[in-house]
């Protein structure tokens, strides 16, 4: 039953969460820069407006990609938000992200390719360090189930700064904003127009925002396993560190894909992995 | 409601010009004016924008890049032309390669005057271009459920200013597409065309009292010539044509056999007539821009 209630309240209230999210982020960035920006729910707006507007493909099948990706975020969040395996949402989130990528080849424009080949450059950068991460709680936990991991007595980032540290540098790219906005960004115009994104509007564009804003909070939820033994300190850390990452968007400019890629690795290397080996020896 | 007014998204082009304009309008969304507090987003990506910013003038090569432009957004769009570069050519409109303001390639909505155009009165064209993209949401909305009501009649003389005007704005994108602006029906005088309606009957097809389409034609020799069938660019593409036709069709059902012609680029033309049962049978030189290609169709055949 309180699983049936969690998946009804992420299925309902994520969206919200990550649209007020997402408009609280560009009034934080708006006044960063001196701006007044636009009002908070800015982000319904937009969303509402594609709706209205009239969808162009290219190909028919493109839409049906991006309803995969809708689709598999949100059985992803669902899975998370009710306590399932945190490796299976970990492929079950990957296998969303295929489905982006590849609605973004089919589209064929150069920009739309251009930006799913560097979504799975992305991925490559970030994946192991998500695994790291999971591996890194278990270690902890002695469970892969989130139920257990959120159960655990004591907050997990005793244990583990490294990977927490590793986890917090791949989140831009996850939130596909600066240093890391590759694939696709809302300020990339001279470069890469729209990334994968370039070829959809209308009905399909609005539902890649919406995807979008479940992934945030799925993401944010992953944060938060973290902090998770105490709600309160958690919600709040957690919310400082979107934050942490809004100011590091506006402070960086973007790097290049090869800087993307090697900086994680190492990053993942150093603090991720090493993190799980000095585990190794301290919980042995 | 629409929410189309909260979050309207533009892309900027500028054509010919001294980039005063294009540097005001990057001016109105940077931090002192900040159009993004009224939702506007720059996107750069046609099939993302709502609102077309042009400035600068038009000329022989930008015309084919904003078209491809325009045509990239999805519905409803407007276009808004600033400065006067974009109006009329301003001081680049005697340049041998100008062909004038934005209206020479594009239907303008707003024009917002000034040299350079003031970040004011640029939030202030786009704020009245919003109010247009609401009008042209409600009408694409109203024509899907036929809550509008279009009415096909004959057309008298009292018409012919309006119907000129209408012909002028719709032969823009033929004129365009063989890059023939002595094309006869945008030279067409009032007098002449009022001189016509003595011997040639329009149709008009109005909407909410506003003439949005017309057709002509006559008959001679047991054959029904129809020309000039025109529709206003907003209303394209939603069956006003095929019900002109049809109008007149029907009126001149006694004539055995019936005749019309267009360009030989205009593939679309071509391929409406053929729908309706029309046949090419002969394609014949007017100068070296444009052939005029014929088509017939036979009584029997309706
Ligand atoms: S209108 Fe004036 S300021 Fe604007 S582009 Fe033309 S010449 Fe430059």
């Amino acid at each position: 039953m309180k699983i049936f209630i969690s998946i009804i309240a992420y299925i309902t209230l994520a969206p919200f969460l990550g649209a007020i999210l997402a408009g609280v982020d560009r009034k934080i960035t708006a006044r960063m820069q001196g701006r007044v920006g636009p009002p908070i729910l800015q982000p319904f707006y937009d969303v509402l407006k594609l709706m209205e507007k009239e969808s162009l493909v290219v190909r028919k099948s493109q839409n049906f990609y991006v309803v995969f990706f809708l689709i598999f975020i949100i059985f992803t969040g669902t899975l998370f938000f009710s306590g399932k395996d945190l490796l299976l949402v970990i492929f079950a989130l990957t296998l969303a992200e295929i489905f982006f990528v590849l609605g973004g080849y089919k589209a064929s424009s150069p920009y739309s390719i251009i930006g799913s080949q560097r979504a799975l450059i992305q991925m490559m950068a970030y994946e192991p360090i998500i695994i790291l991460a999971a591996v890194g709680m278990y270690m902890v936990t002695k469970s892969f189930y989130i139920t257990d991991i959120i159960s655990y007595d004591k907050p997990l980032f005793y244990f583990l700064p490294g990977l927490l540290f590793a986890f917090i540098y791949i989140l831009p790219m996850k939130f596909s904003k600066s240093p890391f906005d590759l694939a696709y960004s809302h300020h990339a115009h001279q470069e890469l127009v729209k990334g994968m994104t370039t070829e959809f509007s209308g009905r399909s564009l609005a539902m890649i925002e919406v995807a979008h804003w479940y992934e945030n909070i799925l993401m944010l939820g992953f944060v938060g396993l973290f902090f998770a033994n105490n709600i309160l300190i958690g919600v709040a850390l957690t919310l400082s560190i979107y934050f942490l990452i809004i100011i590091i968007d506006n402070t960086f400019a973007r790097v290049k894909w090869e800087m993307a890629l090697m900086s994680s690795w190492i990053v993942g290397l150093l603090f991720g992995l090493g993190n799980i080996i000095f585990l190794f020896f301290v919980l042995r | 409601m629409s929410y189309l007014k909260r979050s309207p998204w533009v892309i900027h082009y500028d054509g010919t010009s001294c980039n005063g304009c294009d540097i005001e309008v990057l001016a109105s969304l940077a931090p002192r004016y900040d159009l993004e507090r009224l939702g506007v987003i720059n996107t750069g990506n046609p099939k993302h924008a709502d609102i077309f910013l042009i400035t600068g003038s038009m000329n022989d090569q930008n015309r084919e890049v904003v078209q491809n432009i325009y045509e990239q957004m999805p519905d409803p769009k407007v276009v808004v032309a600033i400065g006067i570069c974009a109006t009329s050519g301003g001081i680049f409109s005697e340049c041998y390669n100008v062909l004038g303001g934005v209206n020479k390639v594009l239907p303008v909505d707003i024009y917002v005057p000034g040299c350079a155009a003031r970040p004011e009165s640029i939030i202030d064209g786009v704020e009245k271009a919003l109010k247009i993209l609401e009008d042209k949401k409600h009408k694409l909305v109203a024509m899907g459920l036929g809550t509008e009501i279009l009415a096909i009649e004959p057309a008298n003389i009292e018409d012919a200013a309006e119907i000129l005007a209408l012909q002028k704005l719709a032969y823009q994108s033929e004129a365009e597409l063989y890059n023939d602006f002595a094309f006869p029906p945008l030279m067409q005088t009032l007098s002449e065309l009022k001189e016509d309606f003595k011997t040639i009957i329009f149709f008009k097809a109005v909407m909410n009292g506003i003439i949005i389409g017309s057709v002509r034609g006559y008959v001679k020799d047991d054959t029904c010539y129809i020309y000039r069938r025109i529709v206003h660019p907003i209303y394209q593409n939603l069956g006003i044509g095929k019900k002109l036709m049809n109008e007149i069709e029907f009126h001149f059902g006694f004539a055995s056999r019936f005749e019309v012609f267009t360009g030989h680029k205009s593939k679309r033309n071509i391929n409406f007539y053929e729908r309706l049962g029309y046949r090419m049978f002969k394609c014949e030189k007017v100068n070296d821009k444009r052939h005029r290609v014929y088509m017939e169709k036979f009584a029997d055949r309706i």
